[in-house]
């Protein structure tokens, strides 16, 4: 079989796939949208009422206003947080040493423990009688001795942040390492030569030079925090309140406890369109280095 | 002592000191784990490393009414049939992109990388629809299906990165050398990225096995795998900790000794290719 | 064995012509050198006889048959690729053995096909190795014992030297040579180094910008370069080029160089062209020519002087003892039967055959 033909057998497969389990839904989920659809009233789905559940989302929806605040919120907050703690991370990685290298063996390990676990664990250390972390703060800060964490609107944002920090700060550590392993030395040795303090050279030579891993590390942590959803079930449940309530969970509430499925299809596709802003811009980024496609 | 060598050694403490720090924040919340775990649930309260460990968690975490054996076993299933039709349909797939021109490449290969970005709330809408029509909520199936939408493009884009990384010389060597194309992914290219290939697979299993949003919307008993069947441990008469404790090293072990097989290839994971 | 013809030969990649409408045969047995820059085409030229590549238009005849539209699979010629191409995952036998296991030669007579080609290029010991454990020499020779496994009509070489270093250079090239003369089999060979091409070829083709500037033998291309473009790829040092006026068989430039060039019916701007070999070097205004000494080179058998006369810059080669200080002046001669004259506006040569 010559090369013409066969090339599109070959992604005959996958092109299935994708197009039955993304594209379909994808396309089922914007048409519901645009209807009145509550599984409560009927099982079929209702009739179209064009752009009114996004109208009401932007204009009408004190829950939606809250989970955009909310989400909005635990980005800032989480990517920040990532993006620092991981590139300071790499930085004092670099060198060879005992507890470099021990450290460096165990940055694998909390990314592959399910996010789920994870939350519910942080539940656990986190819980007012027995919870580990409860007990830690209230020795090291004694005005915390009694703090019900996951009760207080601030702090529970705060401990969703520390979980999803905790998956994500070693793997992006290593995306960061790996970074700066592909850097050339030599721009190093010369500025050093050439005078410069320790960190002049990190600010002028070695961070200008790392901007590109550092813009893939914030990109994709914004994605994968915009994504949150598990350990908001496990850990928060959204709550107190729904102080912890993201778009993510607010589209499985609306759709799942309200069975308002055409509501729940616009706040989704209202993420969607933030995400693929967010990849729009990311392929761009990746894509311009040459060779690497 | 110079006051030079004086400013080295303190920034040196106070490296270590930082970094003392991030190994007790890694490893202290998967010790407690690991320790709660073995612990009578009288001992949870005291927040102590001393206390007469147990292995009655596990006992009753595989006995009646939680037989976690068989969510172990689904978390199994489903992991291993989408890892087993996704990554040869990536493969294929990945080569062409690598090595053919196709018309709307770009667009194509685009399409494939924003499926990546795309909240899983928005596919399982219609599929919690469909799989109530046709009875298959609560499957296994359901769950493999929804898994291939994760890990297939995920797939497709890592496995081109290793594509793109053999030089083609050998395969054009084949080609010149009498074999066909199929002869040539078979015979060359498919030994050659091996290694790639089973870093795609052992990632693509994590992911799955690790999946939690489609489990919980698309399974209620039967089906449900490890990460939803921890949370069945917070019951009505509280929350079993110890249990929930014990099935989490039971989900995180493998997965610990998955991670660090493909350690070295770990960062393509996610960015796919961007940061080696 | 077969002769390979292009014919009216282009291959595009969107705005971008690799090669341009070229045309050319291969003899039966000849070894061909196509000899260019990184750019020229010539390895686009050869992987479209390969059938790696598609022409754009045009045809390609291996023997008689026209082989477009045919798979490299079926077209029976054998490849040598400048990182060698092996199989990292087989060992040195099965790469040796992979195209006959492809044809369907079996056990003991494979196993006999593979021994002999190991032999003939000094593998012999080596057949259980995976290419991984071979040095950059040993690798070559299992590229090459791959390609004589079978004997095929055409063996096309894509810089096979250039991974190599240099003392291994001299000695593959002159095994390259013993084994294609030895094998009879027509050859095509790519290459951007000079030396490679004029000790290996029967006749090179001089390529630039995807056309062919001289199609001829090593002899002929080193002494009547075609144009501008040869004269100064082809030699090391490169010749001399100097621009200036020629008239009524007479060529000027600025800085006193006048030369009789016997070449009647050109006026105009000019290229003179002469090999570093050719000018001699002489006492202060015993020469066609004044110039001031730039830099004095030994390079072992001999010494380059590079000197200054007006605009133009020279080299002269001298015997090994000559040595003189930056700035001295000095006389040099130039053999007038060696001179190149090019006309400056289509760089074509100007000299008669």
């Amino acid at each position: 079989m010559r090369d013409r033909t066969l090339k599109y057998l070959l992604i005959l497969p996958a092109a299935l796939i994708v197009l039955g389990t993304t594209i379909w839904p994808l396309a089922v989920s914007l048409v519901t949208s645009f209807r009145d659809w509550r599984l409560t009233r009927s099982l079929a789905p209702g009739p179209f009422i064009g752009t009114e559940h996004y109208v009401i989302a932007f204009t009408d929806d004190p829950d939606f206003a809250n989970a955009a605040m909310v989400t909005a919120l635990f980005v800032l907050i989480d990517v920040t947080i990532t993006v620092v703690s991981a590139l300071g991370l790499a930085l004092l990685l670099r060198r060879a040493g005992v507890l470099q290298s021990l450290t460096r063996a165990v940055l694998i390990l909390p990314f592959a423990v399910s996010p789920a676990l994870v939350g519910i664990s942080f539940r656990f250390m986190f819980n007012a009688e027995m919870g580990v972390f409860t007990w830690l703060a209230g020795v090291l800060v004694p005005p915390l001795q009694n703090f019900v964490w996951l009760a207080d609107e601030w702090a529970a944002l705060l401990v969703l942040v520390f979980s999803d920090a905790w998956r994500w700060i070693p793997y992006m550590t290593l995306v960061v390492l790996g970074g700066l392993a592909a850097l050339p030395k030599e721009p190093e040795e010369a500025a050093r030569i050439d005078g410069a303090t320790e960190l002049q050279v990190l600010r002028d030579v070695t961070i200008p030079a790392l901007l590109p891993v550092l813009a893939v590390v914030a990109i994709l942590k914004t994605v994968f925090a915009l994504k949150m959803f598990d350990q908001v079930v496990t850990l928060t449940g959204g709550g107190p309140g729904a102080a912890t309530t993201t778009l993510a969970y607010l589209v499985y509430s609306i759709a799942f406890r309200w069975y308002d499925m055409g509501y729940a299809s616009a706040v989704a596709w209202i993420l969607t369109a933030i995400l693929v802003f967010l990849a729009i811009w990311y392929m761009k980024l990746i894509l311009r280095k040459p060779g690497q496609t | 002592m110079s006051p030079a060598r004086r400013r080295k050694l303190l920034w040196q403490a106070v490296e270590s000191a930082i970094l003392l720090g991030a190994l007790f924040l890694i490893l202290f919340p998967i010790l407690w784990m690991a320790l709660t775990a073995f612990k009578r649930p009288v001992d949870l309260f005291g927040l102590t490393f001393l206390f007469t460990p147990t292995l009655d968690n596990f006992r009753a975490i595989f006995a009646h009414p939680w037989n976690i054996g068989h969510t172990l076993l689904n978390s199994f299933i489903v992991a291993a049939a989408t890892v087993a039709i996704s990554v040869p349909a990536s493969t294929l797939a990945a080569y062409a992109f690598s090595r053919f021109e196709l018309p709307f490449k770009g667009a194509l290969f685009f399409t494939i990388l924003a499926t990546q970005f795309i909240p899983a709330v928005v596919v399982v809408l219609p599929f919690y629809l469909l799989f109530r029509d046709l009875g298959l909520l609560d499957t296994v199936y359901a769950l493999i299906v929804v898994n291939l939408a994760i890990v297939t493009p995920f797939a497709t884009w890592m496995l081109k990165g290793f594509l793109d990384a053999v030089p083609t010389e050998s395969e054009e060597a084949a080609l010149v050398d009498g074999a066909t194309r199929l002869r040539v992914i078979l015979d060359v290219v498919v030994p050659m990225i091996w290694p790639g290939v089973v870093v795609t697979a052992v990632f693509c299993f994590i992911l799955t096995w690790n999946e939690f949003l489609f489990a919980l919307i698309l399974t209620r008993d039967d089906a449900v795998t490890l990460p939803v069947g921890i949370t069945r441990f917070r019951t009505e008469r509280g929350d079993l900790w110890e249990l929930i404790a014990a099935a989490g090293i039971l989900i995180s072990i493998p997965m610990f000794l998955l991670a660090s097989v493909i350690q070295r290839h770990f960062v393509r994971g996610m960015t796919g290719g961007a940061v080696k | 064995m077969a002769e390979v013809i292009l014919r009216n030969v282009t291959k595009r990649w969107g705005g971008f012509v690799a090669v341009r409408d070229q045309s050319l045969t291969v003899k039966d047995g000849e070894f061909m050198v196509l000899l260019g820059p990184s750019g020229c085409g010539k390895t686009t030229t050869m992987r479209m006889v390969a059938g790696l590549e598609e022409p754009t238009s045009g045809d390609i005849l291996i023997g008689p048959n026209r082989v477009n539209d045919l798979p490299p699979r079926e077209r029976d010629v054998a490849m040598v690729f400048q990182s060698y191409g092996l199989y990292p995952h087989m060992t040195v036998a099965d790469n040796i053995g992979y195209p006959l296991k492809l044809r369907g030669v079996r056990g003991a007579e494979r196993q006999r096909q593979i021994e002999a080609a190991a032999a003939k290029v000094e593998l012999g010991d080596l057949l259980h190795r995976k290419p991984r454990e071979l040095s950059g020499g040993q690798r070559q020779r299992v590229a090459l014992a791959r390609a004589i496994v079978r004997r095929p009509q055409v063996f096309l070489m894509d810089e096979p030297l250039s991974n190599l270093d240099a003392k291994l250079r001299v000695s593959t090239r002159a095994e390259i040579k013993h084994l294609q003369y030895e094998l009879g089999v027509t050859t095509i060979y790519v290459t951007h180094d000079q030396i490679e091409a004029m000790t290996l070829a029967h006749r090179v083709a001089v390529m630039s910008q995807g056309e062919i500037r001289q199609l001829d033998t090593p002899e002929a291309i080193y002494d009547r370069p075609a144009d501008l473009f040869v004269a100064g790829f082809i030699g090391s040092p490169p010749m001399n080029l100097v621009r200036g006026e020629h008239a009524s068989g007479v060529f000027t430039a600025a800085g006193g160089l006048r030369a009789a060039t016997r070449i009647a019916g050109h006026r105009g701007a000019a290229m003179l062209g002469i090999r570093p070999e050719d000018v001699t070097v002489a006492p202060a205004g015993a020469g066609d020519l004044d110039a001031s000494v730039y830099a004095v080179e030994l390079t072992g058998d001999s010494v380059l002087v590079t000197a200054q006369a007006g605009e133009a810059r020279l080299i002269a080669k001298a015997d090994r003892a000559w040595r003189a200080e930056p700035g001295t002046t000095i006389g040099l001669k130039l053999d007038a039967t060696r001179l190149h004259l090019f006309d400056a506006d289509t760089t074509r040569r100007l000299n008669p055959e």
